[in-house]
């Protein structure tokens, strides 16, 4: 067992950002039924925002907030703008159409700012918690923690924002059914944009944690979030502890993968692996999407 | 004697009847014609007019047309989105590479070799489909598309070394002999389009006969399909395999083409790119794979050519995406088609003005 713990508490890390993709992508789908293929590109897109202001010498924090608002308002464009159109398309029609959005974002991306690979620093990189467990010494860096802290918090307050809140209410109700939810006079719109925005913060924060703890580089960056839909699969597109939980499972098993003879090349289809299972052997509940 | 007029109008409605089936099989012999005949037009006449590089991105682009061909059919006549057909485009071209070069098959037994795994390896991906419809087939077969990429990444094609996978090491890679029939780039251009002409009729009558109408009750409703006592089972695997088969196959062209294949270049990101192109060019009409071919490798040389950098052509594709979904669901061959139906009927019309 202590052989393996490093393993599991640097899968802890990439596993944390899963999570918090997945629950990202599970936000937007529950309220406006759009799965959003380009939740990984408009975080990059905020991550490259980041690293333009950090050069040229904004303060960490603003940089960051940057970022943020860069992720919410390209997610909330595509909402308002382009989403609307395809309102009345069956759900999968409306998902593919993000594919179109995505490869804007990671063409627009790649062509501004260069393909030369580049690594987001932050200031949590340097300081580290070390404390022992059993016999081993494992170390996690701040950024790793802030990750899982993050993951936890914001599954929480989206959580509470869910079912406590009027907004939540509304969400859910356009969540199950458009058409009725209208004729009640909910404001779609107006419900869309929160969840827009909402999920736009998340692919932001996402954003810049891949681009930190791999690296920063769009196309990269839009592909490493597939692992999040192995989460949200997981949580069944609707779930948000299911879906915290096996982002989480996802990257420790994925860490873990380094340590099975033979199967250490592989390790990365690992999340694909977990999806395809789930949907496989698990999916009562799972057709009428 | 109001019976007589109920009457009378069934009976030449029936009279009818024949004499239209035969119309519409007549112009149904015709376009499957059309169809055959300008790909085989195409076939010869770019050897001609195109130099050595053209002539090899061109083939590439007819290759990829027979996997577009593929996602088209199930897109558009049963409306499933496959995001893994790019990677069965490696797995035939896995096949065909390791059957000649470890086996020596002649050629055209390759292909088929690399078809008819792709054909089963498809069938396998459709089976989740007969139970999760829509966005869970797309994710499911996003998935089969990221562990591909995973495992050709490591594995590699085979190029002629020994062992199971067939890798050498140390020593340069072998080339796939092309076919006896074909050595030159103009003739292996003109042998990819024979092959693409067959696929497509191939498609073309399957949707013609008792497949095409399963799958056209199928896309209207499964409860429909089944009251008509159709096999659901039968004829949705069909069409995924049929697919597969496609793909299979363009990816042994594409390896017989360049002698060999680069295990990092089948991403998840091609399979999405193959199917957005793909709806681009147009699901409905068989051009729109011509034309989605064009668009995955003709266009991007076309753009380097020109000096201009090959993102803003992703740009480009993916607003054209969007275009496709919103406004234009039969994409860019249906637009034309459209087009040409209009002007054909404006002449049409014009003549019959002008003649008496």
């Amino acid at each position: 067992m202590e052989d393996y713990l490093p393993f599991v508490i640097s899968g802890l890390g990439l596993g944390a950002v899963y999570a918090l993709s997945g629950v990202g992508l599970v936000v937007l789908y529950r309220s406006s039924g759009v799965l959003n293929f380009a939740f990984g590109a408009i975080g990059a897109l905020g991550a490259y925002v980041a690293w333009s202001l950090l050069e040229a010498d904004w303060p960490q924090g603003l940089a960051w907030c940057a970022a943020i608002v860069a992720s919410m308002l390209l997610s909330l464009a595509y909402g308002r703008l382009l989403a609307p159109r395809l309102s009345h398309r069956d759900p999968t029609i409306r998902s593919i159409a993000t594919l179109g959005f995505a490869l804007v974002v990671v063409g627009f991306t790649e062509w501004y700012w260069g393909e030369q690979p580049r690594r987001l620093v932050l200031p949590t990189d340097a300081g580290a918690i070390d404390f022992v467990l059993g016999e081993v010494e494992v170390r996690l860096t701040h950024t790793r923690a802030l990750g899982l802290a993050l993951a936890v918090l914001m599954m929480g307050g989206v959580g509470l924002l869910l079912s406590k809140t009027r907004v939540g209410l509304k969400m859910r109700a356009l969540a199950n059914d458009r058409d009725l939810s209208a004729l009640l006079g909910i404001r779609v719109l107006g419900v869309d944009t929160v969840a827009w925005v909402l999920s736009g913060a998340f692919a932001g924060v996402c954003g810049l944690l891949l681009a930190n703890i791999v690296r920063l580089q769009a196309t990269l960056l839009t592909f490493l979030v597939i692992p999040a839909f192995a989460a949200a699969i997981i949580g069944r597109l609707h779930s948000l502890p299911a879906t915290v939980a096996g982002g989480i499972a996802i990257g420790v098993l994925e860490a873990l993968a380094i340590t099975v003879p033979g199967f250490a090349a592989f390790r990365t289809a690992t999340p694909f692996l977990i999806a395809l299972a789930m949907i496989v052997f698990f999916r009562t509940g799972t057709r009428q999407a | 004697m109001s019976a007589s007029i109920l009457n009378d109008a069934p009976v030449q409605g029936i009279a009818a009847v024949p004499a239209s089936l035969a119309e519409a099989s007549r112009r149904a012999h015709i376009s499957l014609a059309v169809m055959v005949g300008c790909v085989l037009l195409i076939g010869i006449a770019v050897p001609w007019l195109a130099n050595a590089y053209w002539i090899k991105t061109l083939t590439s682009s007819l290759a990829l047309s027979i996997a577009a061909a593929g996602v088209a059919l199930l897109y558009g006549q049963l409306g499933l989105v496959s995001l893994c057909q790019y990677a069965l485009l490696g797995a035939g071209g896995w096949i065909a590479l390791r059957a000649g070069h470890g086996l020596g098959w002649p050629f055209e037994l390759s292909v088929l070799a690399g078809g008819l795994l792709s054909c089963a390896v498809g069938m396998l991906a459709g089976l989740p489909a007969l139970r999760l419809k829509g966005l869970y087939l797309a994710l499911v077969t996003m998935m089969m598309a990221g562990g591909f990429q995973v495992v050709i990444n490591v594995m590699g094609f085979p190029d002629g070394g020994a062992g199971w996978l067939g890798r050498v090491f140390g020593s340069e890679r072998l080339m796939m002999p092309r076919p006896a029939l074909a050595l030159s780039d103009a003739a292996y251009f003109r042998y990819v389009a024979v092959w693409l002409a067959a696929m497509l009729a191939l498609i073309e009558l399957h949707r013609r006969t008792r497949a095409g109408r399963s799958w056209a009750l199928i896309r209207r409703g499964e409860a429909a399909a089944v009251a008509a006592g159709v096999n659901i089972l039968r004829y949705q695997t069909w069409a995924f395999g049929l697919a597969g088969f496609c793909a299979g196959v363009a990816g042994a062209l594409l390896a017989g083409g360049v002698g060999q294949l680069d295990g990092r270049a089948f991403t998840a990101g091609d399979s999405v790119m193959l199917f957005a192109l793909t709806v681009v060019g147009g699901v409905y009409h068989w051009a729109g794979a011509l034309i989605a071919g064009l668009l995955l490798r003709a266009v991007p040389a076309l753009l380097t050519d020109f000096g201009v950098n090959g993102y803003l052509a992703m740009i480009f594709f993916g607003v054209a995406l969007l275009h496709a979904l919103i406004t234009a669901p039969s994409g860019i061959a249906g637009q034309l088609a459209g087009a040409f139906d209009a002007v054909r009927k404006r002449f049409a019309r014009g003549g019959k003005e002008a003649g008496p």
